[in-house]
């Protein structure tokens, strides 16, 4: 789809950059605002028309409030499967996802549109930016010393294979939420981090990350990061483990120490420039 | 198991197993097959006769009886395990497939999002020639993807439905378009997914946009020159009866689309057709009363369109649970009596066994998990409701989910194990209701659902059905949900897909694995069997390919 509207030098520039940087022909207007990397619509009257705008066209498949339906998947834990940034959600949006339901989003009457529902769904994790009380640099210290933390969880490139990712945790995670992930994390474990513990029919034992179940077999990377891929017809024994692997630190951090890794965690966010 | 067709079946392939032969394709001495030219014109003889000709897979559903069960039987229960692909046909379009090809006498029809068909040597998979129907680029008022299920066939011409709510007719032998009529306005939330049926000299077809406040119907065209033979609205108008099972004006904007396709009596000359969801699918409040014929089976003479029995299977939905799945029609013992059976594993979750000359309900159990009714239907069929599961403003966690215990993906009924087999879920749905205003062409729904647990938590089994009994006889667990058909066969296999790709065959009569395959993404159609050459082929598309499979050599 091609649209031959009369657009400002500025924005034509920028297009040509965007087919240039896309390697793609034909830029729309849609396209040209979709690379201008501000959402220009982030409001809390946006996220409200987003809700809105949400709930009439995406509700059906994601489910009211982004939790997940039966054919689209949830969209409120701050990571997307095909895109990352603003930007890259008002492409999806407006340009859908081959080979899957996800069509273009073009009940759009504008760009607006697709930019309020964006911030609608940036809205449903991390929440607005606040004021934390701890100490980013102690926070650090903990989070590389006495927290253990890179053990399990890589940040920037450098860290353990077993936890999520944290490098932008802070443009996902409250303040709160990060707490309550602290002291308390099997209150909520994504699936893509349940683990599992099998028996091979020969006798070996093997417990680790659950990385991928079927029908028919089952993937592992266990504690020493060897993967795993069995049959389930050759297991004598399997167990899905839905807790967290991750120690709570209630007890194990003062309420100090916590605040101030809350902080660092806090400020691990998404560059957007 | 222990029923006296599982000794039959075991002395059946006690026998080399005898490949049928269509026309055509007489074997010369020496096994040679004489060389004739592909494809012949169906009559409405051929399609009445469709079980006589197993090579070729000439409905939809593969029969009137739309029983998704083929006659053939090389691949069987003990060389399944050596099914090899023989061709694979990438869709160019990038959407999931929902097809299901037709095969005449070696050639294969195949339909393509959102509204193409291409012709291919069913050997091969090559082309001969691919026909696009234009749709308007910023279409979108349709629900639940842009998808085309299939096309139907008479003489020399097929019928498909389009996406922009037209039914065109193509000639078979090159693609070229013979007529292209409007059967309800697009923008409007009219649109066709599904293949049409051609019953006698007229091709029958119905309407999707159950989530646009629509009036279904189901329609009758003149195969020759598309002109509009009769309509049969699924809600009745002002003054007719059952319209006061609607308040006030809710009937105009009431749904009941029949967006999958139907079967055919022959004998008793009969169209079976099932209607989705009452509008808007959650709020009841704005619809009170039984809301007929949504969620119904409609029993339609062809002649004239006019309604001859209707059962509804839930009435004043509130949930979403069309009643769009394929109806199966069975000839078997009931009671001890030969009866005309219809059967019916339903969106609700509950299995239902009607008499298909009266409409007569006949016996209904649950076969998905359900937690909405009582599991012992009342007399008449009608579910005994459980108070406090309608949705809520805050929400209210009922089973099944919004997509049903199974939903328009084909059950299977194979005649010589008389077990019906459906792709079975035993999901939650969080269900919500919402004020909402209709405007046209515009979605209206009056609420909405969530999925309370991780996708991982629930589960998908084909399971196997008694028709006489209700009850299941093996099941067998699919890990995450399955969106797939069923496909069985004379060689007494069940086969069916998973959404993370792969496809299996199972043993009909245990339930026991015999192959599967990892095609490497999602099986969301239904698979058919056919034979050319002497040789049987199994298809099924799974994400945007088309898969063909056969024994080696």
């Amino acid at each position: 789809m091609t649209r031959e509207a009369p657009l400002p030098k500025a924005l034509l520039l920028l297009g040509v950059a965007g087919v240039l940087m896309a390697g793609s022909l034909g830029g729309s207007a849609t396209d040209l605002w979709a690379q201008d990397d501000a959402n220009p619509f982030a409001t809390p009257m946006d996220r409200r028309a987003g809700e809105t705008l949400f709930d009439r066209h995406c509700s059906r498949c994601h489910g009211l409030g982004a939790t997940g339906g039966e054919t689209g998947p949830d969209l409120t834990t701050g990571q997307f499967r095909h895109a990352s940034t603003d930007t890259g959600l008002f492409s999806v949006i407006t340009r859908g996802v081959p080979d899957t339901e996800m069509r273009p989003f073009r009940r759009a009457s504008s760009d607006q549109d697709v930019w309020q529902l964006v911030t609608y769904l940036r809205s449903l994790s991390g929440g607005p930016r606040v004021e934390v009380p701890g100490d980013p640099s102690r926070g650090e210290r903990l989070y590389r010393g006495k927290g253990e933390c890179s053990s399990c969880h890589i940040m920037d490139g450098e860290g353990g294979r077993h936890g999520p990712d944290l490098s932008e945790i802070g443009s996902r995670r409250s303040p709160t939420d990060l707490r309550s992930d602290l002291v308390d994390p099997d209150e909520r474990v994504q699936p893509a981090w349940w683990r599992m513990r099998v028996v091979h029919r020969d006798g070996t034992t093997v417990s680790g990350l659950r990385m991928n179940e079927g029908t028919y077999s089952v993937r592992i990377l266990d504690d020493d990061s060897n993967l795993w891929s069995f049959m389930k017809r050759d297991l004598a024994e399997r167990e899905r483990i839905e807790t967290s692997s991750m120690p709570s630190y209630a007890g194990e951090l003062s309420d100090g120490e916590l605040e101030d890794l809350i902080a660092f965690l806090y400020g691990l966010t998404r560059d957007e420039g | 198991m222990t029923k006296w067709y599982a000794l039959l079946g075991l002395l059946l392939f006690a026998a080399p197993a005898a490949a049928v032969q269509g026309p055509g394709e007489d074997p010369r001495p020496g096994g040679t097959p004489a060389i004739a030219p592909s494809f012949n014109p169906v009559t409405a003889e051929r399609l009445n006769n469709s079980d006589s000709e197993p090579h070729n897979w000439l409905t939809y559903s593969g029969n009137y009886a739309s029983q998704r069960y083929s006659g053939l039987t090389q691949i069987h229960t003990r060389n399944a395990g050596e099914l090899t692909l023989q061709w694979a046909h990438q869709l160019r379009i990038l959407d999931r497939s929902e097809t299901t090809p037709l095969v005449v006498d070696g050639v294969m029809y195949v339909t393509e999002a959102p509204a193409t068909v291409i012709a291919l040597d069913a050997r091969t998979g090559s082309r001969y020639w691919r026909y696009a129907h234009g749709i308007e680029e910023d279409l979108d008022n349709f629900c639940c993807g842009r998808n085309n299920r299939g096309v139907a066939v008479l003489g020399d011409r097929l019928f498909m439905s389009t996406l922009d709510a037209h039914l065109v007719a193509l000639d078979a032998r090159n693609g070229n378009l013979l007529w292209d009529v409007e059967v309800a306005d697009a923008h409007s939330g009219y649109s066709k997914t599904a293949a049409p049926l051609v019953v006698g000299d007229k091709v029958i077809t119905g309407i999707a946009g159950g989530e646009f406040g629509i009036r279904g119907f189901v329609d009758a065209y003149d195969a020759k020159t598309g002109e509009r033979v009769w309509r049969l609205y699924t809600i009745p108008g002002p003054g007719e009866p059952g319209n006061d099972t609607w308040a006030g004006d809710s009937w105009a904007t009431g749904g009941a689309a029949t967006w999958s396709t139907g079967s055919y009596d022959p004998e008793l000359n009969l169209l079976y057709w099932g209607t989705g969801n009452p509008g808007p699918d959650w709020n009841g409040d704005v619809r009170l009363g039984d809301n007929l014929y949504s969620d119904a089976v409609l029993a339609i003479n062809p002649d004239n369109g006019e309604l001859q029995w209707y059962f509804q299977f839930t009435p004043h939905d509130v949930h979403d649970w069309d009643a769009t799945q394929i109806p199966i029609l069975a000839d078997s013992r009931f009671d001890g009596q030969d009866r005309k059976l219809m059967l019916w594993p339903n969106r609700n979750a509950f299995f239902y066994v009607l008499d298909r000359e009266t409409g007569e309900f006949l016996l209904g159990k649950p076969y998905a998990k359900q937690t909405w009714a009582k599991d012992e239907l009342d007399e008449s069929g009608h579910p005994v409701r459980i108070p406090g599961t309608f949705p809520s403003v805050e929400g209210n966690t009922v089973s099944p989910s919004i997509g049903g215990g199974s939903n328009w993906w084909s059950p299977s009924y194979s005649p010589r194990t008389d077990l019906l087999y459906v792709n079975a879920y035993d999901g939650e749905t969080k269900y919500f209701i919402r004020d909402e205003e209709y405007v046209a062409g515009e979605r209206f729904t009056g609420g909405g659902g969530e999925t309370p647990l991780p996708a991982d938590k629930y589960v998908s089994a084909i399971r196997a059905i008694s028709p006489q009994t209700g009850d299941m006889e093996w099941e067998y667990p699919i890990q995450p949900r399955s969106t797939s058909g069923v496909l069985s066969t004379a060689g007494d296999l069940v086969f069916s897909g998973t959404v993370d790709g792969f496809f299996f065959a199972l043993d009909a009569l245990t339930g026991e694995e015999r192959w599967y395959i990892n095609l490497g993404s999602r099986v969301h159609s239904a698979p058919m069997s056919y034979m050319v050459d002497g040789k049987q082929y199994v298809s099924v598309a799974a994400g945007n390919v088309l898969f063909t499979f056969a024994l080696p050599g």
